[in-house]
């Protein structure tokens, strides 16, 4: 990976324990003068597959802009803490806060376009962006969420099922439980119990998009045929009712896996960012 | 003109195969090294394959949809006899430019 | 040569219907000249990292897989000491291995195998055990490269008893250099000068010493690239190029010049090297390695040797650094450049005895 600030950063812990995330900061070559934007990737997935592999941070990057990559606990390159509380958003939305705030990002100033943060989150990952968005008003400037949901699918997982397919191969019932358990398997980097933990904490803290609502300008984008993201339209409501600036683009052909290389996802979030 | 084709790179965890999602060059594009060439899926994830160096596209293989096996032919580039090398650039010959100049009284003994 | 027949020109050209002269890149005048030995010889194979399926990282091998076979031309793990120790077997069941090594830094895992088997088996068997192996090696800087794609290993195996070595200096010495090489009972190290491989040159096919080229002789000796009067370069690979550029130069000035290509670095062509300086009375010796114990060292001691009686200036060496081979940003430091060969020939020219 690219970028002069790289690594692991233990300079901060929010509370207690030591995150471990791998956070990384990538300059653009040629850098346009606006605000950072950070990338918050999948369940399952890592910095490397969904934003490096698919060509989102090549994309960011060509358009100047300076990228935070950061993977989530128990995921890609970041540590797999044994706490449970490491592993719940209210902790990851607070270390992101801390990751922002390492990487030189400064609250909102208006008519200062280096000011804030713009957050592209994916999946779990714009779970986590809305609600960070949400919380963060007077940092995060907009906001593009990837293949999201009115509620999270990890909250229905069922983790006992999961846990005996796991002790005994005692096949697990629930299709979906079923699905993120075989896509969790299929990485070898993976850490299958650590991505459990973020699983069981999810439950403890459940998607209420309704609770808090971002009220930044937000680009919703999702596959045609993403079943995950059927409810795209109901959280574009939600936002759009408590006054947010919302738009929707939904990708022809692709699904909630493939959507991610989508050339017009790219290019839709590169313009919606680039003000 | 010499062609030089490139397979379909290994793609990491076992994976054997891919599915093509999508071109983002078309024979006759001029493309650059590391540039986008085509977006393709694997039962593990889809990714954005960069291109492997400068040419210009003469032929791709598979539409969307299509399934490659790691190793197939996937795309055939033209490039100039002279830069079909892989490591380092072709020297340019110029013509030699010198500041020093000699100074000397050649007895002839 | 030691254990070489000496050929003349006229009877390296094969058959007897005259081919002519094509202009050609030394790239292809070296895959020609590879195409040419696979056809004669059925026990030549030509082997090395990509040189088969790809043809090679430089295309020296271009197309020669398709048309000699997959049992001929090959490709090979990455593994230099693989390769090297593979062609001692071969060689000793009786083929002709034309072995790559992709890039002179690869050479160094397989001197083992280059230094202790390939350059004795035949002196430790009483010459029942031959090692006709011809080493490819594009060799020395120029085109920008990481580290172990620039270095100079002339000296390392000229220091080495059993091993001849070569380097061409343009696409007509590659061509009959290589096609020279490749048939001989002997270990010979083929240096290849990756920076000249694009420039095209005149290839005269039917004789590697056409009628008017200043100077020739044996397929084994030096050769007068340009005669002069006043002084000598002696240069070898892609410095040759270079110092016929300096010859132009140092002409502007009234400077006449002399460029030896020495061609064969082990063994030296000590009569055409003596007879040149003989007649230009001064010499500057030019190469990309570092200047200690560089072959420059060897060359100026020879010609002491034979000319000391009427040098007119000690031999001077214009060389590369005493450092590691630098990365490509900094390449044209370290090379001699025209003005560092230049300011070398004046402290010749300006020596005064006493």
């Amino acid at each position: 990976m690219s970028g002069r600030h790289t690594g692991e950063q233990h300079h901060h812990t929010v509370e207690g324990t030591d995150p471990q995330l791998y956070v990384e900061v990538h300059e653009p070559e040629a850098d346009t003068g606006l605000r950072p934007v950070l990338l918050l990737h999948g369940f399952s997935s890592s910095t490397k597959l969904n934003w490096q592999d698919t060509g989102w941070l090549a994309a960011l990057l060509e358009a100047g802009r300076r990228v935070i990559t950061v993977d989530l606990p128990g995921h890609g390159r970041s540590g797999a803490p044994e706490d449970m509380d490491s592993y719940s958003p209210s902790r990851i939305r607070a270390d992101l806060l801390q990751v922002a705030f390492d990487a030189g990002v400064r609250p909102l100033r208006d008519g200062d376009p280096a000011s804030g943060l713009d957050v592209v989150g994916y999946s779990l990952g714009s779970r986590l962006a809305w609600e960070f968005g949400a919380t963060q008003p007077e940092l995060v400037h907009r906001l593009v969420l990837g293949g999201p949901n009115i509620a999270d699918p990890l909250a229905a997982f069922d983790l006992v099922a999961a846990q005996r397919y796991l002790a005994d191969g005692t096949p697990i019932a629930d299709e979906s439980t079923a699905g993120l358990l075989k896509m969790a398997q299929g990485l070898p980097s993976n850490n299958i119990f650590a991505l459990l933990s973020l699983v069981e904490a999810i439950k403890g803290e459940p998607f209420d998009p309704a609770e808090a609502v971002p009220h930044m300008p937000m680009l919703l984008v999702a596959g045609e045929k993403d079943d995950r993201a059927a409810t795209m339209p109901e959280l574009a409501e939600l936002g759009a009712r408590s006054g947010a600036l919302v738009e929707q683009l939904l990708i022809p052909g692709r699904n909630h896996s493939n959507v991610i290389t989508s050339r017009a996802f790219k290019q839709a979030a590169t313009e919606f960012l680039g003000v | 003109m010499a062609e030089i084709s490139f397979p379909l790179p290994d793609l990491g965890e076992g994976l054997i195969e891919a599915t093509v999602l999508e071109w983002l060059v078309s024979p006759g594009d001029q493309v650059e090294r590391n540039q986008p060439l085509v977006e393709v899926e694997t039962t593990k994830s889809a990714v954005e394959l960069p291109s492997p160096q400068a040419g210009k596209v003469v032929r791709i293989h598979g539409g969307p949809g299509d399934k490659i096996n790691v190793g197939e032919p996937l795309i055939v580039f033209e490039v100039p006899d002279n830069t079909a090398g892989i490591v380092g650039t072709v020297p340019k010959e110029e013509a030699p430019k010198r500041r020093v100049r000699l100074s000397a009284v050649l007895d002839e003994d | 040569m030691s254990n070489a027949t000496l050929e003349s020109g006229a009877a390296m050209a094969e058959g007897t219907a005259r081919r002519g002269v094509e202009q050609l890149s030394m790239q292809q005048a070296l895959n020609r000249a590879l195409d040419e030995v696979l056809a004669a010889n059925p026990k030549a194979l030509v082997f090395g990292e990509d040189c088969g399926r790809l043809g090679g990282v430089f295309r020296i091998t271009d197309g020669l897989q398709a048309k000699h076979g997959t049992g001929r031309v090959f490709d090979t793990p990455l593994a230099e000491s693989g390769i090297l120790g593979m062609s001692v077997g071969l060689a000793m069941a009786g083929f002709h291995p034309i072995p790559e090594v992709q890039f002179d830094g690869f050479a160094y895992p397989a001197v083992n195998q280059i230094v202790c088997q390939i350059a004795r088996m035949n002196y430790r068997s009483r010459g029942t055990m031959p090692m006709p192996i011809t080493l490819r090696v594009p060799s020395f800087g120029g085109i920008r490269a990481p580290e172990h794609h620039g270095e100079s290993l002339e000296a390392l195996f000229a220091h080495v008893p059993g091993l001849k070595v070569v380097s061409p200096s343009n696409p007509h010495e590659a061509y009959h250099l290589l096609k020279y090489a490749a048939t001989r009972p002997d270990p010979v190290i083929f240096m290849e000068p990756k920076s000249r491989y694009w420039q095209k040159g005149e290839v005269d096919f039917d004789s590697p010493d056409p009628a008017g080229s200043p100077t020739g002789g044996s397929p084994t000796g030096a050769k007068v690239m340009r005669a002069g009067r006043h002084l000598t370069l002696v240069a070898w690979g892609a410095m040759v190029a270079r110092c016929l550029q300096v010859a132009e130069l140092a002409a502007e000035d009234g400077i006449d010049i002399e460029v030896l290509d020495l061609r064969w670095l082990k063994p030296i062509d000590e009569a055409t090297l003596a007879a040149s300086v003989r007649k230009t009375r001064r010499a500057v010796v030019v190469h990309e390695a570092p200047l200690t114990s560089g072959l420059g060292a060897e060359v100026a001691q020879l010609i002491t040797q034979a000319c000391f009686d009427t040098l007119k200036a000690p031999v001077e060496r214009i060389t590369g650094f005493d450092v590691p081979y630098p990365s490509g940003d900094l390449e044209d430091e370290y090379i001699p450049n025209i003005d560092r060969i230049l300011f070398g020939i004046q402290r010749v020219l300006e020596y005064k005895r006493g």
